[in-house]
């Protein structure tokens, strides 16, 4: 499926259909910032610098 | 032990809360602004934090605005401050009181809606991209250029709500910097 197609089929979804995907996001946000996953691609990066 | 995510639904629990909040006279009208209310109309994107707008009773107003009345109501309720956010229901939320006519007249003419049952507003796509406008970050461009890609706002109203809040100029220089050649 297309990019503009899925965000259509997103946006179409009901308000809280749309929030659910939202609070599966912020998991996974969190999840990502608790693992220390993206300070270790910051440190690999800066040393590449 | 990480809660798993069948088992979310902070935002409606936060929409609950504001909304008893309400019912007990803290605040009178209030309307979700930022991510979460562009979520309304948009694709979702990720966001870590709950934008809600509110206007205090009038017969609260004083010479001294404070959010104390909020944070007292909702600490002995769980609510849990931290920085500029008051965290309910496990979402970082931030209370903002108008700061120009352009967000008195979001919240008031911000859109009802339902979450599961739980009553809520929002407001609307064009207010909310012409408050985008005038905030003027990096990520309120892209939010901006998120809802006219997807079609999600009435270009007349908008340009009237512009118009109304001076902002058409500035309307002006985001289409000759973001939108030449693009979307119109």
């Amino acid at each position: 499926m297309s990019k503009p197609k899925l965000q259509a089929r997103l946006a179409s979804l009901s308000f809280w259909e749309k929030i659910k995907i939202l609070e599966k996001l912020r998991d996974r946000e969190k999840a990502i910032a608790a693992s220390g996953l993206r300070k270790n691609v910051l440190k690999q990066d800066d040393n590449k610098d | 032990m990480m809660r798993r995510l069948a088992e979310n639904g902070f935002v409606k629990a936060t929409f609950e809360t504001i909304n008893n909040m309400q019912a007990d006279g803290v605040i009178a009208n209030y309307a979700i602004g930022g991510a979460v209310g562009a979520t309304f109309y948009l694709a979702p994107a990720a966001t870590i934090d709950l934008d809600v707008f509110f206007i205090f009773p009038a017969d609260s107003s004083g010479l001294l605005v404070t959010l104390a009345p909020i944070y007292e109501h909702l600490k002995a309720r769980g609510g849990k401050v931290q920085d500029e956010y008051i965290v309910l229901s496990g979402w970082p939320v931030q209370f903002l009181l108008p700061s120009d006519a352009l967000e008195s007249e979001a919240i008031a003419e911000a859109v009802n809606t339902t979450v599961e049952g739980v009553p809520t507003r929002v407001m609307t796509a064009e207010h909310l991209v012409a408050i985008a406008l005038k905030t003027g970050r990096a990520k309120d461009y892209t939010r901006i250029l998120q809802f006219l890609e997807q079609g999600a706002v009435d270009r007349q109203k908008l340009n009237r709500i512009l118009e109304r809040h001076k902002l058409s100029e500035r309307w002006k220089q985001f289409e000759t910097r973001f939108l030449e050649g693009g979307v119109r």
